[in-house]
């Protein structure tokens, strides 16, 4: 049985851990207010930005341009964008990315194809270092600080062009968290490239006959990689605001179990108290007794 | 004179949404003014200035490194990733340093727009 001392301790350390982890779920409240902020208004560009893309690639789904799928390879080579945090203490949202794209590159190796892979934030980047080996081919961090820069989505759009237009590289997918809400988010995959029309969904669009100037394949040839930055932007704002806010729960959980902590062992600080002082008195009237 | 709405949105938020009269874009090809019931069309942008009439006068003018218009159904969008109001910009003062924020970003954005213009 601890002592007495020990007991006042360990309250004393649990109550200074429960001080740390409130501040941190304050702190990342107000974070993750700015980055849903962040990630709504960058909303408006992406959403037109993909109307266009939709009726134009739905116009030309029988050419075939500059983005669209190759069909002259067999085997695949397959790029990941992986987006993760570069701090922890976020609950399992860096566990789960890590997790969902061991996954999916497994996966992709067993159908007989290559992957090879970028990482947005140091956590992923650490812990599949070693299972990735040197195919790694790029690494960012510290984006958020002060703010995302669409300048970075750019940097790594021009890497993924230059690699899928060179041949070395023949599909794009991102991935990242989707913030669904503070408490809710999922792990997701976004196919980048080719673009095929196949898979994109066209609920709104008219049909609407464009007068295009330059031509409609040059167009298109600038308006896709824009398209593919600002998915990026947009994945890497989700990103960061499912960070802000599983850390949010988890220091809001870790608050509360150390809550109950404390109670527990506050009790049986008491209790043990009285145990002593119940013992001592039994120890000196039976003394007195036996005089 | 008949009106038609017009907005321009960059990746961090939506610039300007209104409506107007007419616009005039620096269009990849050409100039292009742009009116009521104008066709659906789609250009890409070159570097300039934008121009925005309300009563025949000017009222805003922004200047963009590049970007997409798309015009359909009396609704003009301007997609570009850079732009600033040059209204909200005064000249460099005495010591012809920027004096603040905005005109270090114009300043920027005119060096980048003279480079590609440069290059181009």
């Amino acid at each position: 049985m601890p002592s007495l001392k020990d007991l006042r301790n360990r309250i004393s350390s649990v109550k200074s851990t429960k001080k740390i982890t409130s501040a941190m779920k304050m702190v990342a409240a107000a974070k993750l207010k700015r980055a849903q902020d962040n990630a709504e208004k960058t909303r408006p560009y992406a959403r037109k930005m993909s109307e266009i893309v939709n009726s134009l690639v739905e116009n030309n789904k029988s050419k075939e341009f500059k983005f669209s799928e190759k069909k002259t390879k067999k085997t695949r080579n397959i790029l990941l964008i992986v987006c993760s945090a570069d701090r922890g203490l976020c609950g399992g949202f860096n566990g789960s990315i890590i997790k969902f794209s061991k996954k999916l590159s497994e996966k992709i190796i067993n159908d007989g194809g290559q992957v090879s892979y970028i990482f947005v934030g140091k956590k992923a980047y650490q812990s599949l270092q070693r299972f990735c080996g040197d195919s790694i081919l790029d690494f960012f961090s510290d984006i958020a600080n002060p703010s995302i820069k669409f300048e970075l989505a750019g940097s790594i759009r021009d890497k993924i062009l230059e690699l899928f237009l060179n041949d070395s590289m023949d599909e794009c997918y991102l991935i990242y968290t989707e913030f669904k809400s503070a408490i809710s988010q999922t792990v997701q995959s976004l196919k980048l490239l080719p673009l095929n029309a196949l898979e994109i969904n066209n609920d709104n669009s008219s049909n609407k006959s464009y007068d295009f100037e330059p031509s409609e394949e040059e167009i298109l040839n600038e308006i896709i990689p824009k398209n593919i930055a600002i998915q990026i932007h947009t994945a890497l704002l989700e990103n960061l605001a499912s960070e802000q806010g599983s850390r949010m729960t988890a220091m809001d959980n870790a608050t509360r179990n150390a809550n109950d902590m404390i109670d527990n062992l506050t009790l049986f600080y008491n209790r043990s108290r009285q145990a002593l002082i119940t013992k001592e008195l039994i120890e000196i009237i039976s003394g007195a007794e036996a005089v | 004179m008949k009106q038609f709405k017009l907005e321009i949105i960059s990746p961090n938020e939506i610039v300007f949404e209104k409506e107007v009269d007419l616009v005039i874009f620096p269009g990849s090809e050409g100039d292009i003014g742009i009116l009521k019931d104008h066709m659906p069309f789609l250009t890409s942008l070159r570097v300039g200035i934008v121009y925005i009439y309300v009563e025949k006068k000017i009222i805003e003018t922004f200047l963009v490194t590049g970007g997409i218009v798309e015009v359909s159904q009396n609704r003009c969008s301007l997609l570009t990733e850079e732009v600033v109001n040059t209204n909200s910009v005064s000249s460099t003062n005495k010591t012809g340093e920027p004096s603040n924020k905005d005109e270090v970003n114009l300043k920027s954005l005119r060096d980048k727009a003279l480079e590609k213009l440069y290059y181009s």
